[in-house]
């Protein structure tokens, strides 16, 4: 607890940023998930760094044959290098949490915006129609859609995927920016600047934005754990990212049925999977601690 | 260590005293007779239609074999003998005379008839009915004029002329052209009667029948069929031929064979008639004598869109085939289940050489590179299955090989369903590439192999593939006057297929079945189907 004199004897009072980074420097969750993410970020920008053998090079020859120095993981049902594609297999991860998070994040913050600034019947209206998507299970609109998608004739990679996660996971985001909205809507520095003259746009984008920011991306980092898992889940019922498309989703469905001959190809895409979520939900639980004052 | 061992050791008389107890049940259920009164469940796939005149593929083959009876069946050796029918003659391979038993009725009380089946054929072999088995009628007289070239035109007639009623047990079949092996095919589930009550007043199949076929076989339905659900049926008392030990089968319906063998290691289902390929390595383990092997003539090979341009060099199929490794693939993917296949018939059938394939189906990696280089294959390459048969591991396997040994990118693309597959090549759909299709056998003759799935016409053929010189020996051979001429001339036929690699063979089946402990026996015939016959309950 910092006293009012303290705070006073600075130059420029720390904004709400600013606190949020001095806490989470001394905060050993953050250090730990912000590494295992950016390691994992790396493996996904440059699986090749991390691995020099061929993901898809499988031959039946190497069938659940155990670790070599090729591959340190062994070798799976089909004679692919699990550990190869392990490696790569982050990359999809990666890419469709990136994706599909940014644009929940979008679409999230605009509709958000809007339904808190102005308020009346655009939020009832925004605000309704948050509900009725948010009331939809994810999963089961997810399979739908992506079977509209593979039926149409595109082809279910990585982009529709994304698109899919990022259209059905905005609305807990945009509930959240809406309420900041309507908080920071109130302050005191808003009514100035309005007096001041500032339009609409230069008090949503400069005065409002910045400080609506923060809940949010608490929220959506959390999100990219979960679209992360959602991603796998769907591959793994064969309707997420299709073959040749490499994915931990994928693997772990081609190899769970041999889980009794050989746990290896299953358990080393389960387990990074696993950690990956996990360091996304414990850096976004980290930030969320730093950012509410309430945690202090 | 030591806990190890003695846990070991303690399993062992468990297992002894288990197998003891299971003898002594064995003894007294077959005493008390108490298994006939239980019902099994059988696991199928969502069949595309399950009346007779309409039913072409193994799924609903399986349930139109236990509700129905044709004029024959066959044996364990393929061999046919008469159900139905009292005797089939002939003098000359064309005017064939059918004399039918008396006493057999349908599930609604209906006499079967003469008329029961010319009625069901006609609607069969009517082309607007557009029949899964229509071509199956092909060669019955008249069949012409139900089937106009120009399919938009309404057909001259809805009966064919070659079938005429002498009385109400007895009939003719005149042929358009003479078959020595025709009543080799008289107990394929197209050949099967119908009432008089499946057809409404204009002579179309009612929509009620279709959900709810009236039968003449040992089963009747019970209520009707549960799309991907099931199908219930249970034991007809008024069946005169041999009566079944179980008082019902209840097909159940599953788009996944591996849930199928979970629910029969839990007792939840009691047959599942095909091990899916990731649990034969485990099915010894997991049951025991309730493993069991039987011989099938099912026929699994790799079908080319021949149309598209793309596989319309015999070359490029050639080297295809020769990539593929079919003996590793048996060893590992199917743990020795099944057969590497070099020839287009099953080696159950009279008149099968091995490797009519000949160079096309050994495996040289090196030179289908060279030869698939040499003339332009594709640099990528699709194949596409379907997702509820438990074939996505060979099929990946196969493209990795593809990969491997060709230089090229090789997609394997599941279908959910295997009659969206069928529908979307049978609709020339771009982008579907390869696909997988296997053949179980109609009748046992090798003609069955050879017309529908090559012939120009043939019913299954889906890929387009059309050469006269084949058509023209397929014909000839079936207008031989014995069988052995006949062999030799569809041998010929063979060849022709051999070099034009329309398809190429990968394997011979074998059904490797599992079921629960509440089974005593059951068999899996030559068509994969549960021989509702003899299957019994523990």
């Amino acid at each position: 607890m910092s006293s009012p004199e303290e705070s006073t004897t600075l130059a420029k009072p720390r904004s709400l940023a600013a606190d949020a980074w001095y806490d989470l420097r001394r905060s050993p969750i953050f250090w730990i998930a912000s590494i295992i993410v950016v390691a994992l970020v790396g493996i996904a920008a440059f699986p090749g760094l991390f691995t020099s053998a061929d993901p898809k090079a499988c031959s039946l020859d190497f069938r659940f044959a155990g670790p070599g120095p090729e591959a340190p993981f062994g070798y799976d049902v089909q004679g692919c290098n699990v550990y190869a594609r392990t490696m790569y297999g982050a990359r999809s991860s990666i890419e469709v949490g990136l994706f599909a998070t940014l644009m929940a994040g979008t679409i999230a913050f605009a509709l958000g915006m809007a339904a808190g600034f102005y308020g009346r019947w655009i939020d009832t209206l925004l605000s309704r129609s948050l509900d009725v998507i948010a009331s939809i299970p994810l999963l089961l609109a997810a399979i739908v859609l992506l079977k509209r998608l593979s039926a149409t004739g595109g082809s279910t990679g990585v982009w529709s995927v994304a698109f899919t996660l990022g259209v059905l996971g905005w609305p807990v985001a945009a509930r959240v920016v809406r309420s900041s909205v309507i908080s920071a809507k109130q302050q005191d520095y808003v009514q100035a600047a309005r007096m001041l003259g500032a339009g609409n746009g230069r008090i949503m984008l400069r005065h409002i934005l910045p400080n609506a920011m923060a809940p949010a991306i608490v929220v959506l980092t959390i999100m990219l754990g979960t679209v992360i898992a959602t991603e796998a889940t769907l591959s793994f019922l064969g309707i997420g990212l299709q073959p040749p498309a490499i994915s931990w989703g994928g693997s772990i469905n081609d190899n769970s049925a041999y889980v009794r001959t050989a746990a290896g190809p299953l358990l080393w895409p389960a387990g990074f999977l696993a950690v990956t979520v996990l360091a996304f939900i414990m850096l976004g639980d980290a930030i969320r601690d730093a950012f509410d004052p309430r945690m202090r | 260590m030591q806990v190890r061992r003695l846990t070991a050791l303690a399993i062992l008389p468990v297992v002894i005293a288990g197998g003891a107890a299971a003898c002594s049940g064995d003894s007294d259920s077959g005493d008390s007779g108490n298994g006939s009164a239980a019902v099994l469940s059988v696991g199928i796939g969502e069949p595309k239609h399950i009346v007779p005149a309409n039913t072409g593929e193994t799924e609903g083959g399986q349930v139109v074999y236990a509700i129905f009876a044709g004029l024959l069946d066959y044996d364990k050796d393929g061999k046919p003998y008469n159900v139905i029918a009292d005797s089939i003659t002939t003098d000359d391979s064309k005017i064939w005379t059918i004399k039918l038993k008396d006493g057999f009725t349908f599930h609604n009380g209906e006499k079967v008839t003469s008329e029961s089946f010319i009625d069901a054929w006609n609607w069969g072999a009517y082309g607007p009915n557009a029949s899964d088995v229509n071509s199956y009628y092909a060669q019955i007289d008249g069949y012409a004029d139900l089937n106009p070239e120009d399919a938009t035109q309404t057909p001259a007639s809805k009966q064919l002329s070659g079938l005429s009623k002498v009385d109400d047990l007895t009939f003719k079949i005149t042929l358009s052209e003479a078959f020595s092996d025709f009543n080799t095919e008289l107990g394929y589930t197209a050949f099967f009667p119908m009432p008089k009550a499946a057809f409404d007043s204009e002579g179309n199949i009612t929509k009620e029948y279709e959900e709810a076929p009236i039968g003449n076989g040992p089963f009747k339905i019970k209520g009707t069929w549960n799309h991907d659900t099931n199908i219930e049926t249970e034991r007809f008392e008024g069946w005169k031929g041999t009566k079944p030990k179980i008082a019902g089968l209840n097909f159940r319906i599953y788009q996944d064979l591996k849930a199928q063998y979970s629910d029969t290691l839990a007792n939840n289902l009691d047959i599942n008639r095909q091990v899916d390929t990731s649990n034969l390595i485990n099915a010894k383990n997991d049951f025991g004598d309730r493993y069991q092997m039987s011989r099938n003539s099912s026929f699994q090979f790799l079908a080319f869109p021949v149309y598209d341009e793309t596989y319309a060099k015999a070359e490029v199929r050639k080297a295809i085939s020769m990539a593929i490794d079919r003996d590793q693939m048996v060893k590992t993917v199917f743990a020795d289940t099944q057969e590497s296949a070099r020839s287009f018939i099953s080696p159950i059938l009279p008149g099968y050489r091995d490797d009519t394939c000949g160079e096309a189906c050994q495996y040289d990696p090196a030179a289908a590179k060279t030869l698939y280089q040499s003339v332009g294959g594709p640099a990528t390459i699709q194949i596409t299955y379907n997702a509820d048969g438990g074939h996505k591991e060979w099929i990946e396997a196969t493209c990795n090989q593809l990969q491997a040994n060709l230089g090229i990118t090789c997609q394997a693309q599941p279908e959910t369903k295997f009659a969206d597959m069928l529908t979307k090549v049978k609709d020339k759909t771009p982008g579907v590439g390869m696909f997988r299709l296997g053949w179980i056998m109609d009748y046992p003759s090798m003609y069955d192999y050879l017309q529908p799935l090559y012939h120009t016409n043939g019913s299954s053929n889906y890929y387009g593939y059309s050469n006269p010189e084949f058509d023209r020996l397929i014909a000839e051979g079936a207008a031989a006057k014995t069988s052995d001429e006949a062999i030799k001339l569809w041998q010929q036929a063979e060849d022709v297929l051999a070099s034009d690699l329309p398809v190429i063979p990968l394997r011979y089946g074998q059904n490797p079945f599992v079921t629960s402990e509440n089974v005593k026996k059951a068999d899996i015939n030559l068509f994969t189907w549960v021989d509702p016959y003899t299957v019994e309950a523990a």
